[in-house]
C-alpha cells in the first residue's frame, strides 16, 4: 500500500482525535475534569485547577517510603485529606490496602466518621486492581484511598484505574512511593508529599490543563503538637534524647497518669 | 364439627429415632437433665421408671443412656408431616408438654372417598409409618383422637361419634395432665371424678354450665372441644376452630442440560443468568428471599463440582448472586467439560421489605445505601475472603492496642471517645505488633534517628494479667516522619507503635 495514500476508511483526522475527552492538550482546560472538592487548605486550592481535589479522576500522591524495605508510605495523608473527607456527608470512605491498621482513637480525633470508613485488605496486585475498579465504580464509595501493592503498577494497570475512576463520582487517591515519579502515569493530578520538621511540603508536578505547575511547591503547617520547640531540641542534643526529664519541661500535653483501680 | 374425623398418630418411641438401633433385650434410656424421660421395654422390665435419676437407672438395668436430641426429633416429625401430606393437607405436629410422647394429628374426613374408605386409608398410613411404632387413635375431635391413641382400639371403619364418646368415657382423668395443669387434675380427682365418663354424666344431668361454674370457663371450653358438644349458637360453624393446613417447605431447584460439553467459563454466563432469573421470579412471586444458593456442575461421567454462593443480606433478586458466582468461577478453572448444571436454594425466608421513610426531597441514596453496601461487600468478600473487609471501632481499654477493634461492615461502631482520651495525642496508623526501636549511645533510632518531641504520657494497667507500664512520646525521625514510641518500663526497651499522619 502506498504510504502517502492511506485507506480513507481508516483515516482519523487530528480534529477527530482532539474531540476525545481523554487527550490531554497542554493548557487547554476544556477537557480537564470540572468537578472539584475543596481541599480545605487555601494554599493548595490556589495551586489546583477548579480550586480543589478533582473528582471522578485519579489523583496520584507520591511519598518517600517511610519504612525502608517495605511498601509502607505515610507522609501526613490524614493531615492533607481529613479536611476534604470531613466535607463528604454521605457514602463511604474506603481504605484499600492501607499500610497499617487505622487507629480508631486517632481517626476520631481527626474528625473522621468511623461508621462510614471501610478497610479493605488486598495485598496481591490482581486483587488490588479488581477491588480498586470495583470500588471506584460503586456509587456508595465517595472517597477511595488506595496504597499501591508491593509490585509496581504498570501504565496499563494505572490506565484501568483511571478509566474506572472516570466512571465514578468520588474522590480517588492512589498513594505510591516516590521512586515512580519519573514513570509516566495517566493520573489527572500527580503530587509529591514530603514531611519536614516544620511543615508538610506538597509539590504538584502534573496537572491536566495546566503546564506551569511543575515547580510550585507549597508548605502546609503541621499541628502544634508535632513541632519541636527549639529549646527542647537543644536540650535533646545536650542530654540523652530519650530522657524523661528533658522532655518533661516542654511537654505540651498533660502527663496523663492512669492506673486501673 | 359433626363431620370431622381426626386420626392421631402417637409415637411413643420418638426419643429413640436419633440413636442407633439396639437389640430388644438391651436396656436403653434417654435422658433429659439427668432424668430418664424414655425407657425401652427391657429397661422398664428391669424396674426403671420414667423420671428416675440416671444413676439409679444404670444400677437397676445396666442400660445404655443417651441425651435427648430435640432437634433431631423435630426434624423427624417434619419429615413425617411432609410424607403424610400425600394423604391429607390437614396434618400438624403435636408436641406433648409433659409426656415425651409426641406425634401427628390428621384430619381425614375429606379424603376418605379418595382413598377408598377409612379402613383403606388407615392401612396406607400404617404402611407409611412402618419404620416407627405408632399408636393410632380415631375420634371426631382432635383432643379425643389423641386421648384414644392410648386406648389402642382397632379401627373397624364404621365408627360414629357415639362410639368415640363411649370410648372416651372410659379414659381416666389423669390423662388430662397433658393439657391441663396438675392442680386442676387433682381438684377433679378430689371432687370425685375418676374418668371422663363421670364428667360427661355430670354434663348430661346438669348441663355444661355447672362445670363452668365449678372449674372455670377455660376448662368447660376444653371439655366442649374434647367431646365435640354442640353449643346453642345461632351459627355454630362461625365458632368452630379452623383446621390448620400444612404448608410444605418451599425450596428452589432448577437444572439445565447442555447440547455439547462446555469448557470455558464465558460460555456458562448465559445459562447461569437464565437460571438465576428463574430463581428471582420464583422468589418474587412467593415473597421470599434467600441468602445462599448452591451450584452443582456435572460432566458426562456424573462427576460433580460444588459451588456455594453466600451474601450478607437476604436477596430476592438475582443480580448479586450472578456477580458473586462469576467472581468465584473467575478465580478457578472449570474442573471438567460441563454437561449439566443444577441450581438449588434450600433455605428460603420471608422477604422483609425494607422500611422506607417518606422522603419528598427526592434523595433516595440513604435508603439504597444498605443494599448497595451488601452488593459491594459481597463482591469483595467473594474475591478477598471473609476477613478482608472491616470497619474500625473504638473500644474502652487502658492499653492502646486494645482500644481499636475490627468489626464487620454492618455493625455500628463506637465513636464515643472518653473525655480523658479526647486531648491525648493518638496516631492515625497503628502497628498491631509494636516494632522494636534501638537505643544505643544515648541515641534512639528506628530506620533513622529519632528525636523525642512531646511526652511522656504514662499508661499503666492490665495488672491482673501481664502488667503493662509504658511511657509514650511523639518522636520525629530525621526525614520528618512523626512516630509514636514508647519505653516499656517493665523491660526497659523501646518500641514504635504508630505513625502520626494527621
Amino acid at each position: 500500500m502506498n504510504p502517502d495514500k492511506p485507506n480513507p476508511n481508516k483515516l482519523i483526522t487530528l480534529e477527530q482525535l482532539l474531540q476525545r475527552g481523554d487527550i490531554w492538550r497542554g493548557q487547554s482546560q476544556g477537557f480537564a475534569p470540572q468537578a472539584a472538592l475543596d481541599s480545605g487548605h487555601a494554599e493548595l486550592n490556589e495551586c489546583l485547577l477548579h480550586k480543589g481535589w478533582p473528582l471522578a479522576s485519579l489523583v496520584e500522591i507520591c511519598q518517600p517510603a517511610a519504612l525502608n524495605g517495605t511498601n509502607m508510605v505515610s507522609q501526613g495523608e490524614w493531615l492533607l485529606l481529613a479536611p476534604a473527607l470531613r466535607q463528604l456527608k454521605e457514602g463511604y470512605t474506603v481504605l484499600l490496602n492501607p499500610p497499617a491498621l487505622p487507629f480508631a482513637p486517632g481517626l476520631i480525633q481527626a474528625g473522621i466518621d468511623l461508621d462510614r470508613l471501610l478497610v479493605v485488605a488486598a495485598e496481591k496486585k490482581a486483587d488490588f486492581l479488581a477491588s480498586f475498579t470495583e470500588l471506584a465504580r460503586a456509587d456508595i464509595c465517595t472517597a477511595l484511598m488506595a496504597w499501591q501493592p508491593k509490585h509496581n503498577l504498570s501504565y496499563t494497570e494505572l490506565r484501568k484505574c483511571q478509566l474506572a475512576c472516570s466512571e465514578g463520582k468520588g474522590l480517588y487517591l492512589l498513594f505510591r512511593p516516590l521512586s515512580v515519579r519519573q514513570q509516566s502515569s495517566p493520573a489527572t493530578l500527580r503530587l509529591r508529599a514530603q514531611l519536614h520538621l516544620r511543615s508538610l511540603e506538597i509539590q504538584v508536578f502534573k496537572q491536566k490543563g495546566s503546564l506551569n505547575s511543575a515547580n510550585t511547591s507549597i508548605h502546609l503547617a503541621l499541628p502544634e503538637t508535632w513541632l519541636p520547640i527549639a529549646a527542647h531540641a537543644n536540650l535533646g542534643q545536650e542530654q540523652s534524647p530519650p530522657s524523661t526529664h528533658s522532655t518533661n519541661n516542654v511537654s505540651s500535653i498533660k502527663r496523663a497518669k492512669r492506673k486501673v483501680p | 364439627m359433626k363431620n370431622r374425623l381426626w386420626l392421631a398418630l402417637r409415637l411413643p418411641d420418638l426419643p429413640l429415632v436419633s440413636f442407633p438401633v439396639h437389640p430388644d433385650e438391651q436396656a436403653v434410656c434417654v435422658l433429659e437433665k439427668q432424668r430418664v424421660i424414655y425407657a425401652n421395654t427391657a429397661a422398664l422390665g428391669a424396674g426403671v421408671d420414667i423420671g428416675m435419676d440416671v444413676t439409679r437407672a444404670r444400677l437397676l438395668s445396666d442400660c445404655i443412656t443417651y441425651q435427648r436430641d430435640m432437634q433431631r426429633e423435630q426434624e423427624y416429625l417434619e419429615q413425617l408431616t411432609a410424607h403424610l401430606y400425600t394423604f391429607t393437607p390437614y396434618v400438624h405436629i403435636r408436641r406433648s408438654n409433659i409426656v415425651p410422647d409426641s406425634g401427628l394429628l390428621l384430619e381425614i374426613s375429606r379424603c376418605l372417598k379418595l382413598f377408598g374408605g377409612l379402613k383403606n386409608l388407615c392401612g396406607k398410613i400404617a404402611t407409611a409409618m412402618a419404620d416407627i411404632s405408632t399408636a393410632y387413635g380415631l375420634a371426631h375431635t382432635e383432643e379425643g383422637a389423641w386421648l384414644l391413641s392410648y386406648d389402642n382400639s382397632p379401627i373397624s371403619g364404621d365408627e360414629n361419634p357415639a362410639d368415640f364418646i363411649a370410648r372416651l368415657n372410659h379414659v381416666p382423668i389423669a390423662r388430662l395432665a397433658d393439657w391441663r395443669d396438675e392442680d386442676e387434675v387433682e381438684a377433679l380427682k378430689r371432687t370425685g371424678f375418676n374418668t371422663l365418663g363421670d364428667i360427661s354424666r355430670q354434663i348430661e344431668t346438669q348441663s355444661i354450665s355447672s362445670i363452668k361454674k365449678r372449674l372455670g370457663k377455660d376448662f368447660a371450653d376444653f371439655i366442649t372441644r374434647l367431646f365435640g358438644i354442640e353449643q346453642n349458637f345461632q351459627q355454630t360453624a362461625l365458632f368452630e376452630k379452623p383446621v390448620q393446613t400444612y404448608q410444605p417447605k418451599e425450596f428452589f431447584f432448577d437444572t439445565m442440560q447442555f447440547d455439547y460439553p462446555i469448557t470455558q467459563v464465558e460460555q456458562l454466563h448465559t445459562p447461569l443468568e437464565q437460571m438465576l432469573q428463574q430463581l428471582g421470579a420464583f422468589l418474587r412471586k412467593r415473597k421470599l428471599a434467600c441468602q445462599k444458593v448452591e451450584w452443582r456442575l456435572f460432566d458426562i461421567y456424573q462427576n460433580s463440582h460444588h459451588l456455594s454462593v453466600h451474601c450478607a443480606i437476604p436477596q430476592n433478586t438475582w443480580k448479586l448472586f450472578y456477580d458473586l458466582t462469576l467472581i468465584q468461577l473467575e478465580s478457578q478453572q472449570l474442573p471438567f467439560a460441563v454437561d449439566a448444571i443444577e441450581l438449588t436454594c434450600q433455605h428460603l425466608q420471608k422477604w422483609q421489605e425494607q422500611n422506607q421513610s417518606l422522603d419528598f426531597s427526592g434523595r433516595r441514596s440513604k435508603n439504597r445505601g444498605g443494599n448497595d453496601l451488601a452488593l459491594l461487600e459481597g463482591k469483595l468478600k467473594a474475591r478477598l475472603g471473609e476477613q478482608a473487609i472491616f470497619k474500625v471501632s473504638y473500644k474502652d481499654s487502658h492499653i492502646p492496642e486494645q482500644t481499636c477493634e475490627k468489626l464487620s461492615a454492618f455493625t455500628p461502631v463506637n465513636q464515643q471517645l472518653p473525655q480523658i482520651h479526647q486531648h491525648a495525642l493518638r496516631p492515625t496508623w497503628l502497628f498491631e505488633n509494636p516494632l522494636p526501636a534501638q537505643y544505643r549511645q544515648q541515641t534512639l533510632s528506628w530506620r533513622g534517628t529519632l528525636q523525642l518531641l512531646t511526652g511522656p504520657e504514662r499508661i499503666e494497667g492490665y495488672w491482673w494479667a501481664a502488667p503493662k507500664a509504658r511511657d509514650y512520646y511523639i518522636a520525629a525521625r530525621e526525614d520528618g516522619l512523626r512516630v509514636w514510641v514508647y519505653k516499656d518500663l517493665v523491660e526497659g526497651s523501646w518500641f514504635v507503635q504508630g505513625v502520626f499522619a494527621g
